[in-house]
């Protein structure tokens, strides 16, 4: 609703008119005759208000104490206030202006004069008041599109890491819990390891691109992926392409610059690495892996260890640790090492209480 | 009477309200409002019970509406003791207040003489 009321407040009924009479054509005019009044009509009528003239000198409440009370309360930012009076001060003037008012008008004042100066200010204020609420509304539309573009993002990500997965007979949990145990990894390493500056957002996008670090496995022949034995040396290299195919996938569809694809990219084929130098395919070292193809490796083996593979029984989760922290199952760095001791009970909790972890994803 | 007449009786300025109200029905209609106004009552009353606060305030009121109605004489002498009282000179405005009662005296007989 549009505001169409002006409200003035002086203690002389003499003055009140002078003004009223300028503007009870065009608007609805309320009156208050002291401060006190003012703030009670400003509680009741805020939102139709739209200019308040304002005395300084009044019983009960000044002037000062209204403009106060308006800007405790917000109302300063939505309703212009011209402050009428006798006697003009630096002092004084300074001072309605620091406590927000939009103007002052001396007496005695030109009626036309003061319609002029009230219209401007009214239609700087309603065009203020409008481009702010269309910021507001364009703010929620992009906030609104985003999400969306997000949920159909974690969609999509999750129907083709599922396919993956249902081809290697996996039970479809494995995928989530890579994704779990890289968030809490990112969060320690987040807290401890600001050199690595990752943000809140790019977590979140390496979370989602772990889901689908074994893509490529979608290019490997049944008869080694399914095959429920230990893989010959032959089939064993096979396997190792995976990370190759899940790349050659990926730069069909390569997206320069992107943040995101670079997760993807560095997690499938890097993600078996080792801090060594003896991983695969590129033997890359130290530092040269990156961060989150880091995170994703050794999340990835903690979970082969936990789970039951057609080949093994699962380890318990202490014995898994063990292993991990001396070397048996990969090399990792000594940050990636104390992420994990760090992650630990979590870790643990989330393997031994089959966690749900299809609630747990949600940034 | 013409207003212009009760102006110059009153000792006000008619140039300047006509140049801003415009119109004799405009200045006619404020002027008779002032027979309403209470400040110069409550002036006397406060001054008599030394309540300085409220005797400015009044005062400070009257000198408002005057300077609006552009009633020169009434606004100097309201004016004056507006300033005795801001300063809290009681006794100054005791006797500002035999000139403020004079102008105001004219001012009533003038507007009661104007409205008729």
């Amino acid at each position: 609703m549009a505001r169409d009321t002006i409200l003035i407040v002086d203690d002389a009924e003499l003055n009140r008119e002078m003004i009223k009479f300028i503007f009870e054509e065009q608007y609805n005019v309320l009156e208050a005759e002291d401060g006190q009044q003012a703030i009670d009509l400003i509680n009741e009528r805020g939102e139709d208000l739209c200019l308040i003239f304002l005395d300084l000198l009044m019983p009960k409440k000044s002037g000062l104490d209204v403009l106060h009370f308006m800007n405790l309360n917000s109302y300063i930012k939505y309703i212009p206030v011209i402050m009428i009076t006798g006697e003009s001060t630096d002092e004084s003037d300074e001072k309605a202006y620091e406590y927000g008012a939009s103007d002052i008008i001396y007496k005695p004042f030109a009626p036309n004069v003061v319609m002029r100066r009230a219209k401007n200010i009214m239609e700087l204020f309603e065009y203020r008041i409008n481009i702010e609420q269309e910021l507001d509304e364009r703010t929620r539309e992009l906030r609104d599109s985003r999400r969306k573009l997000e949920q159909s993002n974690d969609f999509l990500v999750n129907a083709l890491s599922s396919v993956v997965e249902f081809r290697s007979l996996e039970s479809g949990e494995h995928i989530h819990r890579v994704k779990y145990f890289t968030k809490l990894f990112l969060k320690y390493l987040r807290e401890f390891y600001p050199k690595y500056n990752i943000t809140k957002e790019s977590a979140a996008l390496i979370v989602n691109a772990a889901a689908l670090h074994d893509l490529g496995k979608i290019a490997i022949p049944d008869s080694i992926l399914l095959k429920p034995g230990r893989l010959t040396a032959e089939e064993f290299e096979e396997m190792k392409k995976h990370t190759i195919y899940g790349c050659e996938l990926l730069e069909k569809f390569k997206q320069e610059d992107n943040e995101f694809y670079r997760y993807c990219y560095d997690i499938c084929r890097y993600h078996h690495e080792r801090y060594d130098g003896r991983g695969y395919p590129d033997r890359l070292k130290g530092d040269e892996i990156p961060i989150w193809a880091q995170v994703v490796s050794i999340v990835d083996v903690y979970d082969a260890l936990v789970s039951e593979r057609v080949y093994k029984s699962p380890y318990d989760v202490e014995e898994a640790a063990r292993m991990i922290k001396d070397g048996e199952c990969g090399i990792f760095s000594p940050e990636m090492l104390d992420c994990f001791e760090l992650a630990k009970a979590e870790l643990f909790a989330a393997t031994e209480n089959k966690f749900s972890f299809a609630d747990s994803i949600e940034a | 009477m013409t207003v212009q007449e009760c102006y110059e009786q009153i000792g006000g300025d008619y140039n300047e309200i006509m140049s801003r109200l415009r119109t004799e029905e405009r200045i006619r209609k404020f002027a008779g409002m002032f027979l309403k106004e209470q400040s110069y009552n409550t002036l006397v009353q406060t001054l008599k019970d030394r309540n300085q606060e409220e005797a400015f305030r009044a005062a400070h009121t009257l000198k408002g509406v005057c300077q609006n109605l552009s009633f020169t004489a009434l606004f100097k002498s309201s004016y004056d003791i507006t300033e005795a009282l801001r300063e809290g000179d009681m006794e100054k405005a005791d006797k500002l207040l035999e000139k403020v009662t004079e102008d105001y005296q004219r001012t009533l007989e003038g507007v009661k003489a104007l409205i008729g």
